[in-house]
């Protein structure tokens, strides 16, 4: 039996990339790349910020004729040394001018009696410290925020003291999750869909320029069978992306996985398959390769911001949020991540998928179509 | 579908293109005869290019209709039966030679040996057998255009639309293909070429000239030369041409 016409195709432009060097290099190493900046830079923790202690506290002893104690030395012990680089300093004056300098990000002031007036209030009564921070920078000041709150609470339940009210967390989702977790099925979903639509808008602007694609469709081939040829390539190809992805995350970056990964990569794929439908539309805007390169911010840029990746898509202003399930990428993140984190299967994401294949039926027909319309 | 005649591999009845207020080709008539060689002669611009791209379904008719191997012009069944070549060269250029001829072999149904075969004799006529396994980026013009006159032979159509096939080819190797095409035409094929060389023209059947989107005169050599009362082809065209603009006013 003779296999599908549509599949000369895919087998053409397989062929054509095996040829091509550079292109597959784009394909493997985009992927590679991707995953380690985004893996590196966006760990999700603010480390080593510079954070200046003041200590003007001599301690006191807690009942009289007992050895002097220091609460403050307690909470200063108690600061976590992996996101602070702690420095003293004697001077408060000091300490304010190397923030306004921008040697330091914070600075935290112990008055002088500080342990002296915490041993002998009265309960209910308060004592302060001063924090002094640079909040310019909203991520490092609410580190360094949490990080003396933690201490002050650590200080506080070794000295046995609790605090009236506590919240247990439980985890119903992600017990243990790390930012990565929650980060890899976006860069998958986000990577596959940038490179596709790339790749096939070039491609196939390559085909309208050089009179390959006026060649195919005076053959017996329909326009159907060529879209249909690049659908299956780059289908392939999103999810080959997407396991590399993956295994570098796994390996590399320790993520883990609870769910089923085949139900993630058919999700890619389909993605994919959305993807290159939209290159192939997006192409019929150029009449130059260069010209490809000008909706190239408009393809980037609302999956970056829109789709869920770095933010929930709760974080996006209301009125905005109509847009973020107009883009691909969205059902792809919402799906995987399900299925990675929360080992969602079909009955629970069945939404997302339907939602992509309805897409991946919407852009073919239009590419389909955009075809067509070449022959007035 | 109506009773066409089924003795000519072409039959237009007024073929008319426009784009926007444009008229690339107006009213066009012809017939052509299976296993005849017919040669679309005229300047740039006379609307040659856009009656192939009719033929071969690549454009739509504004007006008029066309019937190419008794199927209405477009009809993707008659694609199989059709061999078309593009003026501009139109390979994957990221490709071998190889892989071209095999992508077009297959893409019209051969198998893969049956695709070989032909590959084997078409290089072997062209000239190229040697540079089989070279992308087509590494090759020179003339070549190219070589590779892309296989990829239009190479599932043997009964009918040929030639857009210029000979620009940037040498002249030994234009007479080479004009020796093929004479011969394949003897095994019944209809060759349609656009060309701009006069000699060229002296070995079609027939030829007919173009101006402005109309055919303003048609015949074989002798009988264009004696219409126009010229024995070179350009002066003849140039008398039919001034004729034809005369008639135009009068």
């Amino acid at each position: 039996m003779r296999s599908p016409r549509f599949l000369t195709v895919t087998s053409r432009v397989f062929k054509e990339l095996r040829n091509d060097r550079r292109t597959l290099a784009l394909i493997v190493i985009a992927p590679v790349f991707a995953m380690f900046v985004f893996g590196l830079a966006f760990s999700g923790e603010v480390h080593d910020v510079p954070l200046i202690v003041v200590n003007q506290d001599q301690g006191a002893a807690p009942v009289p004729g007992a050895a002097i104690v220091s609460i403050s030395g307690k909470i200063i012990a108690n600061l976590d040394t992996k996101t602070l680089s702690i420095s003293t300093e004697s001077d408060p004056a000091k300490a304010r001018s190397d923030i306004e300098d921008g040697d330091a990000y914070g600075a935290l002031v112990f008055p002088e009696g500080f342990t002296a007036s915490v041993v002998s209030e009265p309960s209910g009564a308060t004592t302060s410290i001063e924090l002094l921070l640079d909040k310019s920078n909203i991520n490092v000041a609410t580190a360094i925020t949490q990080a003396v709150n933690e201490a002050l609470l650590e200080t506080m339940d070794q000295a046995g003291e609790k605090p009236p009210v506590t919240v247990d967390m439980v985890a119903v989702f992600g017990q243990n999750a790390k930012f990565m977790d929650f980060f890899v099925p976006g860069i998958m979903a986000f990577t596959v869909y940038l490179i596709t639509t790339l790749l096939t808008l070039i491609t196939f602007v390559g085909e309208r320029t050089s009179g390959t694609l006026q060649r195919m469709l005076a053959t017996t081939l329909s326009e159907r069978d060529i879209v249909m040829g690049y659908a299956v390539t780059f289908s392939l190809i999103g999810m080959g992306q997407a396991l590399l992805l993956l295994i570098i995350a796994i390996l590399v970056f320790d993520i883990s996985v609870v769910g089923n990964v085949l139900l993630a990569f058919l999700v890619i794929a389909l993605l994919a398959v959305v993807s290159q439908a939209m290159g192939i539309l997006l192409s019929s805007t150029a009449r130059r390769e260069a010209q490809a390169i000008q909706v190239l911010p408009f393809v980037v840029l609302p999956a970056f911001l829109l789709s869920g990746i770095f933010w929930p898509i709760e974080a996006i202003p209301s009125w905005l949020r109509p847009l973020s399930y107009l883009v691909p990428p969205t059902y792809a993140v919402d799906a995987s991540r399900a299925v990675m984190l929360k080992g969602w299967g079909v009955s629970e994401i069945w939404i997302d998928i339907v939602a992509l294949l309805a897409m991946a039926a919407f852009f073919l027909t239009l590419a389909v179509f955009s075809l067509k319309t070449r022959k007035d | 579908m109506e009773a066409e005649s089924t003795e000519n591999a072409i039959e237009t009845r007024g073929l008319t293109k426009r784009f926007g207020r444009f008229t690339a080709v107006d009213s066009l008539d012809l017939e052509i005869a299976r296993g005849e060689i017919y040669g679309l002669l005229g300047p740039n611009g006379a609307g040659k290019t856009t009656t192939i791209k009719m033929l071969c379904g690549l454009l739509k008719t504004t007006d008029g209709r066309a019937q190419v191997a008794g199927m209405p012009a477009g009809d993707r069944r008659a694609s199989a039966d059709i061999g078309y070549m593009p003026q501009e060269v139109a390979l994957y250029e990221g490709l071998t030679v190889h892989q071209n001829i095999r992508f077009f072999g297959r893409v019209f149904g051969l198998s893969g040996r049956q695709t070989d075969e032909r590959e084997e004799e078409l290089l072997e006529f062209v000239n190229l057998a040697e540079w089989r396994d070279v992308l087509v980026a590494r090759l020179s013009g003339g070549m190219k255009h070589r590779v892309s006159l296989t990829c239009a032979l190479v599932h043997s159509p009964a009918l040929l639309l030639l857009d210029e096939p000979t620009v940037g080819v040498d002249p030994e190797l234009r007479v080479s293909f004009w020796d093929y095409f004479t011969r394949i035409k003897g095994r019944g094929r209809t060759i349609v070429i656009t060309t701009h060389y006069m000699d060229e023209a002296r070995r079609c059947d027939r030829i007919g000239f173009m101006r402005d989107g109309r055919l303003i005169a048609e015949g074989t050599v002798p009988e264009i030369q004696s219409l126009a009362g010229k024995e070179d082809l350009e002066d003849a065209f140039m008398v039919l041409a001034e004729r034809s603009e005369g008639g135009e006013a009068a």
